[in-house]
């Protein structure tokens, strides 16, 4: 006896069955027409202007309950970073190494910022400050490849997530996004919009369950 | 225009009356009106049971008898019939001729209502009436025919009666043909829900285009002796 | 708690129907389900165009799945994904319990997979001396009951606050609440701990894309960020009929599945993870393993109607918009998969004969077709499936009670079929109907006044149980055709 290995009968069961179902596929097809639209482009919605693009992007993030500021430069990015340190009263601070991130942290002296922070420190921190290489107008998401910046975790354990973004990053669609980051495709690529949020218990929204409860944007007006 | 009444065994039988008020409705409306007594059943109690074989028979028959008459169209006063008529073509698979067959009939089929609306382009017919009135979208003529604004176009246009939208009005009254007592307590269950929001509007009459989901609706009212009533279409169309 | 069965969906309805918690959670969930998707589709330009175009790549998949398939795993191994086939749930536990021991873990956090509720890989897991930890919240109180997922999306919505409360009380520890805030961080402090300590996670796949050896997972809560990021080994369980062939087709999915599912333009987060890290130093797993399934999928295949079974993309849409699934919940169905999209895939998973009920259990109102993202037409599935039933084919044992009334039903179709085809034996059927009911019509009605005789009559008896019925009319419609008495004259 000949012994298959699971991916010959799994690919053998998927032909075979599709070979039975040929002679109904003609008839069952004179109804339906699904195979003309795969390939048909959708209507997209076409913004290029940045400033709209930026005003897109706020309008979706607000309505998600997300804050979010915008900077003119690196200093009143700085100066809003410390508001939101002030405000939520956090002392254990994690950084990325994205070079926005450096500059515009660098710039405030008197708090002490983490890079290359261990998971233990992460676990107890209280802020995780990161940028994102894409955003995305019409949902508001948040685009972060970790191929270019070591943000995965940053963004992720800490209660609070403070993420920079330059307007210049904003594009309108998800289509778009997609399309400008496929040619680079790195292992981990993360969309975030909002906070992390439940329903679970009731349907009852619940905010913060397992990421941060907040998230603070700082769009750089300039960049 | 000719047209040749699929009456339904259930109008037939049941509530001739809605018969009767189809007829008066449709020749008001200008058109000729014949009927084959040989018509019965559209098969499907069958169909939906999954007695293919058993369905097949009475779509022949059916064909059969429709294609003899020289009308332009077939009306009947049921969504989910007419709806039927409409699956006919999937009983045929290895039947070429009786497919196309089968969609030449489906093609010149229409519900009552959209086939006032739409086909004959009247949306009113000079009913009159004072009733409070809401309206009860049948599952198949909603979904499979899509059939939504033409019966509330003909319902505000009746005289002297006001029209009140019951909440969650597209949603099943829990008929389902043989569901209905295959799972009674659940059907009794959805049945009593639909009761609850035809209660909520305030109507006094209860109207759809299926005989079958008037007969559920009207057994549960009937049951708890409500003042509320239900009719056909027609039979509003026909005041 | 003693886990039901797809075979008693009539007995397990007929207690749920009796569970007014059950009730109020049902009402809950369509009150706000419903309204939410409603207010969310409308954000889209072309709903129904993207609906056909999303059904569109399906069928396009589906018809090359093995090509589509292939590639995807060439280009998911070239990034440095493991990749390992399983022909059935047993397979896939077995795979997945021998990575876990080759990292020597004695636990796993895992995220909401219903391919993994499928294969019942926690029991499976304990068995082999691995302790599963559900870290999704709703999966997570499921667990601690010892129970079964009611929902697809919403996995404890049969259970209320209070319920939950208890739960927490008793097994975590906590004091009595009813702030779902303190319930919600008890959950975070709690499995933060466990995802401390854990090296290998276990997630399921929402799309796996063939261009690129994508696999993309949606959430709202991180936990499978947390799991898919902070373990050293993650193991993905995808069904083969995940993939889909571009990854531009993502766009298209990402608008369909938020919005039908919970009525969100797009989910807290989305990971798309291809392959492994290439710098030693970055966060994530060392290693990503995808096991994937077929488990009774291939087979759908075999028609054009029951493929169409593998283009469900799992959003609950048709859940929410069940007036079945209102009334009876999810445990009912007996099968990890409830609603009408689990009417139609249980059978075909377990085998039509131990499901026989479940196609059935629809009116074929049509509202789950009307949702379905994807345009799965489940009331033509349904049919499919009855029609398999009837033809005899579906089996089962002849002591099956079932099967005896399927029987005395098929003769009454078999009847139905002689007498009500011809016109003389219609008339005569009907003669007889309307001498027979002499015996039990009432007020021009079969109700209550009608006593025994109707109660034994069997499907008489099951409508009259809550309705009355109408008696048949003395004179028919023919009958008035005949003698005239609808006249031309009496149009205006």
């Amino acid at each position: 006896m000949v012994m298959t290995t699971a991916r010959e009968d799994i690919i053998g069961s998927i032909r075979r069955h599709l070979a039975t179902s040929r002679p109904f596929d003609a008839v069952h097809g004179e109804h339906r027409h699904f195979e003309v639209v795969a390939n048909q482009a959708l209507p997209v919605e076409n913004v290029t202007d940045v400033r709209k693009l930026l005003d897109n992007f706020c309008a979706s993030a607000e309505m998600l309950g997300i804050h979010i500021e915008i900077a003119s430069d690196e200093r009143e990015a700085a100066v809003l970073i410390e508001s939101v340190i002030d405000r939520t009263g956090a002392k254990k601070i994690a950084v990325s190494n994205s070079q926005l991130v450096s500059e515009v942290t660098e710039i405030i002296e008197t708090v002490e910022f983490t890079r290359n922070a261990s998971i233990d420190f992460l676990f107890d921190s209280d802020l995780g400050i990161t940028s994102a290489q894409w955003a995305i107008a019409e949902t508001g998401t948040l685009v972060l490849e970790a191929e270019n910046e070591d943000h995965r975790l940053i963004s992720l354990v800490p209660p609070v997530h403070l993420c920079l973004l330059e307007a210049s990053k904003i594009r309108q669609t998800l289509g778009e996004i997609l399309e400008l980051t496929q040619a680079n495709l790195g292992h981990a690529m993360t969309f975030i919009t909002g906070a992390s949020r439940t329903s679970d218990i009731e349907l009852t929204l619940a905010i913060g369950v397992h990421g941060p409860g907040e998230l603070h944007i700082i769009v750089l007006n300039d960049r | 225009m000719k047209v040749s009444l699929f009456v339904t065994c259930l109008v037939d039988q049941l509530c001739p009356n809605v018969g009767v008020a189809t007829v008066e409705v449709l020749r008001r409306a200008g058109c000729e009106v014949v009927f084959d007594e040989r018509q019965t059943c559209c098969g499907q109690p069958a169909f939906n049971t999954g007695y293919r074989k058993e369905a097949s028979k009475f779509a022949k028959r059916f064909i059969e008898i429709f294609e003899s008459s020289d009308a332009e169209a077939i009306v009947s006063p049921s969504g989910s019939c007419t709806a039927m008529v409409k699956h006919f073509h999937e009983l045929f698979p290895d039947e070429p001729e009786w497919r196309q067959r089968a969609e030449k009939i489906a093609a010149k089929t229409h519900e009552f209502g959209s086939f006032l609306v739409n086909v004959l382009k009247v949306e009113d017919v000079g009913a009159a009436s004072n009733e409070k009135i809401t309206w009860h979208d049948a599952c198949h003529g909603l979904r499979d025919l899509g059939i939504r604004n033409e019966p509330r176009k003909l319902l505000k246009n009746v005289k002297g009666a006001e029209f009140a939208e019951m909440e969650n009005a597209d949603v099943c009254c829990g008929f389902g043909g043989t569901f209905s007592v295959k799972y009674p307590e659940i059907s009794a269950g959805m049945l009593d829900n639909k009761i609850e929001m035809i209660e909520k509007s305030g109507a006094d009459t209860v109207v759809a285009c299926d005989a079958s989901c008037l007969m559920q609706i009207n057994g549960r009212l009937s049951r708890i002796e409500s003042k509320v009533k239900t009719k056909h279409l027609a039979e509003v169309l026909a005041s | 708690m003693q886990q039901l069965t797809a075979e008693t969906f009539d007995q397990n309805a007929r207690a749920a129907l009796r569970d007014p918690v059950l009730h109020g959670a049902l009402r809950n969930l369509a009150d706000n389900f419903v309204g939410r998707r409603k207010n969310a589709i409308a954000s889209v330009d072309d709903w129904e165009g993207l609906r056909e175009k999303a059904r569109a790549i399906k069928e396009e998949t589906l018809l090359h799945l093995d090509e589509y398939l292939l590639k995807f795993v060439e280009s998911a191994e070239n990034a440095g994904a493991k990749i390992h086939w399983a022909r059935d749930g047993k397979e896939a536990c077995q795979i997945v319990i021998d990575l876990v021991k080759q990292s020597d873990a004695k636990m796993v956090v895992k995220a909401k997979s219903m391919a993994g509720e499928e294969i019942h890989l926690n029991e499976a897991l304990e068995k082999a001396g691995i302790e599963p930890v559900e870290t999704d919240l709703g999966e997570w109180i499921i667990q601690l009951a010892g129970e079964t997922p009611s929902h697809i999306v919403v996995p404890a919505i049969h259970k209320t606050k209070e319920q939950i409360a208890d739960i927490f009380v008793e097994k975590v520890g906590i004091e009595k609440t009813d702030n779902v805030d303190v319930l919600t961080k008890t959950t975070r402090r709690i499995l933060r701990e466990r995802f401390a300590e854990a090296e290998v996670g276990i997630s399921g796949v929402n799309f796996g894309v063939a261009e690129t050896g994508t696999i993309l997972i949606l959430e709202n809560e991180g936990n499978i960020r947390l799991t898919t990021s902070l373990t050293k080994t993650h193991i993905a369980i995808m069904g083969i009929e995940k993939v889909i062939p571009k990854f531009a087709d993502l766009d298209v999915f990402l608008k369909l599945l938020p919005r039908s599912g919970t009525g969100q333009r797009l989910t807290a987060y989305q990971s798309l993870i291809t392959g492994t890290k290439k710098n030693a130093d970055d966060a994530g797993p060392e290693e990503v393993h995808i096991v994937l399934m077929d488990n009774g999928r291939s087979r759908m295949l075999s028609h054009p109607v029951t493929r169409q079974s593998l283009a469900c993309i799992r959003c609950g849409a048709c859940l929410n918009a069940c007036p079945v699934y209102q009334q009876v919940g999810g445990h009912a169905y007996g099968s990890v998969y409830p609603g009408p999209i689990g009417a139609v895939i249980t059978p075909q998973l377990i085998g039509i004969s131990k499901a026989k009920q479940l196609p059935y259990a629809s009116s074929l109102c049509g509202a789950c077709k009307e949702v379905c993202p994807v345009k799965i037409d489940i009331p033509e599935l349904l049919l499919h499936l009855r029609a398999e039933i009837t033809d005899g084919t579906a089996g089962g044992s002849p002591d099956n009670p079932e099967r005896k009334r399927r029987f005395a039903e098929s003769l009454a179709f078999k009847m139905y079929g002689k007498a009500w085809s011809g016109q003389f034996s219609y008339g005569l059927g009907i003669k007889a109907a309307r001498l027979m009911q002499k015996l039990i019509v009432r007020d021009g009605k079969i109700g209550k006044a009608s006593g025994l005789i109707a109660k034994l009559l069997p499907p008489l008896g099951a409508w009259t149980a809550w309705r009355d019925a109408p008696a048949v009319a003395p004179r028919s419609f023919r009958e008035m055709w005949k003698d005239g008495s609808i006249a031309e004259a009496r149009t205006k």
